[in-house]
C-alpha cells in the first residue's frame, strides 16, 4: 500500500511538485498573515494578572495628577505603584525604523511593578542615579548600534521639550518585542516642563491577582468626585484596548486567510481529481486483482494526505526562514512593535488546514474511484 | 493558425477543471483587490480633506493636532498675519480649534479613540463642503454637538442622544458630512468643549485661509519667520497626506506582498491545469500536428488558452470583489491614534491590477505546458492514444 502511494506520488513528479508547491505557498502566506496579525495585536502575552493600569477616564491624552500615586498606594491589596508616560517624540526622523516606544518612568519604583525585566544591577544603579540617563532593550541597542555611554537626542512633540539622554543600562526581556523600547526619568521631563505634576498612567502591582476587580472598583470610586476621574483595568485589558482600536482590520485578515484556504482547497482538490481520473483504468485493474474498495479509498486519500503533510512542512519551513529574513522589512512597513514570532497557535492552525485540505481534497476522487464498477473502469480504456 | 474557437471550446469542454482553476485564481485576485480596496478606501477618506489654500498651524514639533497646544496670544498673532483672506463682511478667515480625544464604545462593544473638535464660527467658512445631513448644527453655549455621519454609524449615535464629553454632558443635534476625514470626528463649540475638557484659552491648531496655494506658501514662510511663534505651518493637504500615507501605506505593501506570493501559488495551479489539459489532449495534439498545424501554432493555441483562463479568472475575481464597495468600516489612524472611518473602494486601478495579476498568472503558468505540448513527437502523441 505505502509503496503504491509513494509510487503514485512519484509517477507524475511534476504534478505532485506543483500541487505541493501551491499548497506550501498558500500555507506560507497563511502563517505569515497569522504572524503579522499577532504582531498587530498589542496583546500583552506576558499576562501578568497581578498588574493593573490606571489612567484618565476621558482618554490617554489627558493626564492624572502626581498626587494620585500616593492615594492609589493606600488601596488594599496594592503593593506597589509606579508612573509611566508615553513620551513619543521623534528620534532622528519620522522613518518607521526610528520609531520605538519611549516612556518616562520613575526608576525608584519602576522595578517594584515591572519586576520582569532583567537588569545588570550596576547598570541599573547608574541609570537611576543620573537624571539624564536612559535604559534601552538589548535588541533595540543592537538595531540602533548603541552602547553604554552613548548620547541621543529626542525631539519632543506631545511634551514640547527636547531631551538629551545618555545610555546607562541595557535590559533584557523574554519577548524580543519588549526589548524595543527605552525608559528615562520622568523627573527630567517634569522639570523641563516647569513641574506640571502630571502622569499619563499609573501601574499597580497587586498582592493577590484574584482581588483585581475589587481594586479596580476601589480605584475608580476613589476619584469619582474629583476633577480627574480614572479608569482602572488589568494590563491585559489595557493592551487589548489598543488592539480594539484597530477595529475590523483583524477581521479582514481572517477573511483574506479564508479566501486563501478556499483557493488552495480548490487547487489541491482539482489536482487530486485529475490524478484520480487519470487512473480510472488502473484502479479497476487493482480491483480485478483483488484489492478491496477500502484499500483503493485508502490509497487515494493517503496520496493526497501525503501531499498535504509535505506541503505544510514545506510552507512552514518557508515561514520560519522568511520571518528571520523579513523581520526588518516588516518593521519598516510599520507593522506593530510586538516583534515577529511563529507561535504555536499559528503553527497548529496552518498544519491543521494543510492536512485537512490534503485529506478533504482526496475524499471525493477517492470515493469516486472506490465506487466505480470494475467493468466501467475497464471499458474506459 | 489554429482557430481561436478551438481554444475557448477546449476550456468549455473541460469546464470542471477549468472552473476550478478559474475559481482559485479568482480568489487570489479577490484577496488582492480586497487589500487594495482597504488602502484605497483609507486614502479616499483623507483625500477629500483639506484645501491647498488653507494653512494649518500647530505647535512646533508636533505631528497631529491633538498633540499640539498653545495659548490664545499666539492664535491672535496668527490671525493678524498679512495674507490671510477676509470674508465679504471683513471678518478674518481663520479658525482656531481645540482637538482632544475621548474614548467611545463602538456599536459592536469594542472601544476606540474619537477626535473631538471644538470650533469657532469661523471654522465653517474654511470648509465650504461642510453639510448637515440630519438635524441641525450646534449652537454655542448650549452643550450641543454634531457627529460625523460615518462616525455616528460606527458609534451608534443618533440625533437626540446625550453623551458625556470631558466633564459635561452634550446632546447630539445633528450629523454632518462633506468634509473628508472630519467625518470621523465630533464637532462642538470651542468654548463649550474647551470648558468641559479644561482646555479653555488654548488652541490645538489655527487654520488660515490664503487666496491661493501660492499665497499659502508665502503665508507659511511668514509664519515660520515670526520669532514670537514656536509653531510650524503646512497646508491642509500636506497635513493629511502624512496620515493617509502612514495609515494606508502598510496595506499597499501588504497587498503587494500577498499578491506576489499568492500569484506564485496560483501559477503552480495554472501550470498544473495546463499540463493536465495538454496530457489529456495528447491524441488531439497529435492529430492537429498530423493535419499539418505547426508546432508554433499549437504552442500559441495552448498559450492563448492559459492567458484566456487568466483573464477570465481575473474578471471573475474582480466581479467577486465588487460587493466589497458596500462595506463601511473603520480603523485606527496611525498618526492620531483615533478612529478613522472609511468605505472600502475597489478603485479602477485596483480592479485593473487584479485582472493584470491574473493574466500574468495565466501567462507564466501556461508558458511551460504550452512549450511542452509543441515539443512532443507526432508519433508519440498518436501512440499514446
Amino acid at each position: 500500500m505505502i509503496k503504491l502511494i509513494r509510487r503514485n506520488l512519484l509517477r507524475n513528479k511534476r504534478r505532485t511538485f506543483l500541487t505541493m508547491a501551491s499548497l506550501a505557498m498558500a500555507l506560507f502566506i497563511l502563517s505569515l498573515l497569522g504572524v503579522v496579525n499577532d504582531a498587530l495585536s498589542f496583546a500583552d502575552e506576558s499576562d501578568f494578572q497581578d498588574r493593573l493600569v490606571v489612567r484618565n477616564a476621558i482618554s490617554l491624552t489627558f493626564p492624572l495628577p502626581e498626587a494620585y500615586e500616593q492615594r492609589l498606594r493606600t488601596i488594599d491589596n496594592v503593593i506597589a505603584v509606579t508612573p509611566q508616560n508615553w513620551f513619543q517624540g521623534v528620534y532622528k526622523d519620522q522613518r518607521p525604523e526610528n520609531f520605538f516606544p519611549r516612556f518616562t518612568v520613575d526608576p525608584e519604583t519602576f522595578r517594584s511593578v515591572f519586576y520582569d525585566y532583567a537588569w545588570n544591577e550596576e547598570e541599573y544603579e547608574a541609570f537611576a542615579a543620573q537624571r539624564t540617563a536612559f535604559a534601552a532593550g538589548r535588541e533595540l541597542t543592537e538595531i540602533q548600534g548603541w552602547s553604554i555611554g552613548d548620547i541621543i537626542t529626542i525631539k519632543g512633540d506631545i511634551f514640547p521639550v527636547d531631551v538629551e539622554l545618555q545610555l546607562r543600562a541595557i535590559f533584557e526581556f523574554d519577548e524580543p518585542g519588549q526589548e524595543r523600547q527605552i525608559f528615562f526619568h520622568r523627573r527630567y521631563v517634569e522639570e523641563a516642563m516647569g513641574n506640571p505634576g502630571q502622569n499619563g498612567t499609573y501601574w499597580l502591582r497587586l498582592d493577590d491577582p484574584e482581588g483585581a476587580p475589587a481594586v479596580i472598583a476601589a480605584a475608580e470610586a476613589m476619584f469619582e468626585n474629583s476633577d480627574n476621574q480614572v479608569r482602572a483595568e488589568t494590563a491585559e485589558a489595557f493592551a487589548a484596548s489598543f488592539t480594539e482600536m484597530l477595529g475590523n482590520i483583524q477581521f479582514f485578515f481572517s477573511m483574506i486567510g479564508l479566501a486563501i484556504v478556499i483557493s488552495i482547497f480548490l487547487i489541491t482538490a482539482n489536482t487530486m481529481a485529475m490524478a484520480a481520473r487519470e487512473r480510472t483504468t488502473e484502479v479497476s485493474v487493482l480491483r480485478t486483482l483483488g484489492f478491496r474498495r477500502n484499500q483503493v479509498l485508502g490509497m487515494v486519500i493517503g496520496e493526497s494526505l501525503a501531499v498535504g503533510v509535505l506541503g505544510s512542512a514545506l510552507g512552514l519551513g518557508f515561514t520560519a526562514v522568511a520571518i528571520r529574513g523579513a523581520t526588518p522589512f516588516l518593521e519598516q512597513m510599520g507593522f506593530g512593535f510586538g516583534g515577529f514570532a511563529l507561535d504555536a497557535q499559528v503553527l497548529v492552525t496552518a498544519v491543521t488546514i494543510g492536512i485537512s485540505v490534503g485529506l478533504l481534497s482526496g475524499v471525493f476522487p477517492a470515493v469516486a474511484a472506490a465506487r466505480l464498477k470494475i467493468v466501467d473502469g475497464l471499458r474506459r480504456l | 493558425m489554429i482557430p481561436i474557437k478551438y481554444t475557448y471550446r477546449n476550456l468549455f469542454e473541460r469546464r470542471g477543471v477549468a472552473f476550478m482553476t478559474l475559481a482559485s485564481i479568482g480568489f487570489v485576485v479577490l484577496v488582492y483587490i480586497g487589500v487594495l480596496a482597504l488602502a484605497g478606501g483609507l486614502r479616499a477618506a483623507f483625500a477629500d480633506t483639506g484645501d491647498p489654500s488653507v494653512v494649518i498651524v500647530m505647535r512646533d514639533g508636533t505631528r497631529a493636532e491633538m498633540e499640539s497646544s498653545y495659548a490664545q496670544e499666539s492664535h491672535r498673532l496668527l490671525t493678524a498675519m498679512p495674507g490671510v483672506e477676509r470674508t465679504a463682511d471683513g471678518a478674518v478667515m481663520a479658525s482656531g480649534e481645540t482637538v482632544t480625544i475621548q474614548i467611545f464604545k463602538r456599536i459592536d462593544g469594542t472601544e476606540t479613540n474619537v477626535m473631538v473638535r471644538g470650533v469657532e464660527p469661523g471654522a465653517f467658512a474654511l470648509r465650504p463642503g461642510f453639510e448637515i445631513t440630519e438635524g441641525r448644527v450646534f449652537e454655542p453655549g448650549r452643550g450641543e454637538i454634531v457627529v460625523g455621519r460615518s462616525l455616528a454609524g460606527r458609534l451608534g449615535l443618533r440625533v437626540g442622544d446625550e453623551r458625556e464629553l470631558g466633564r459635561n454632558t452634550f446632546r447630539v443635534v445633528g450629523t454632518f458630512a462633506g468634509v473628508g476625514a472630519h467625518g470621523s470626528e465630533i464637532w462642538g463649540d470651542y468654548r463649550d468643549l474647551g470648558d468641559s475638557f479644561r482646555r479653555s484659552g488654548f488652541y490645538s491648531s489655527t487654520r488660515l485661509q490664503a487666496a491661493s496655494p501660492a499665497a499659502a506658501s508665502d503665508l507659511i514662510e511668514t509664519v515660520k519667520a515670526d520669532q514670537r511663534l514656536h509653531v510650524q505651518a503646512l497646508t491642509e493637504p500636506e497635513y493629511y497626506e502624512l496620515q493617509s500615507e502612514t495609515s494606508s501605506g502598510q496595506f499597499i505593501v501588504l497587498g503587494n506582498v500577498l499578491a506576489v506570493l499568492m500569484a506564485i501559488g496560483a501559477c503552480f495551479a495554472a501550470a498544473n491545469t495546463m499540463y493536465a489539459q495538454v496530457a489529456a489532449r495528447a491524441r488531439e495534439i497529435g492529430t492537429l500536428r498530423a493535419l499539418g498545424f505547426k508546432r508554433r501554432s499549437i504552442m500559441g493555441s495552448f498559450f492563448l488558452e492559459a492567458v484566456l483562463l487568466g483573464v477570465v479568472a481575473g474578471g471573475f475575481g474582480a466581479l467577486l470583489s465588487l460587493p466589497l464597495n458596500a462595506i463601511q468600516t473603520g480603523t485606527m489612524n496611525q498618526v492620531t491614534f483615533s478612529e478613522i472611518t472609511f468605505q472600502l473602494r475597489t478603485t479602477p486601478f485596483a480592479l485593473f491590477s487584479g485582472i493584470f495579476l491574473a493574466t500574468v498568472t495565466g501567462v507564466l503558468g501556461g508558458l511551460l505546458p504550452a512549450f511542452g505540448a509543441s515539443r512532443q513527437k507526432i508519433t508519440d502523441l498518436l501512440r499514446e492514444a
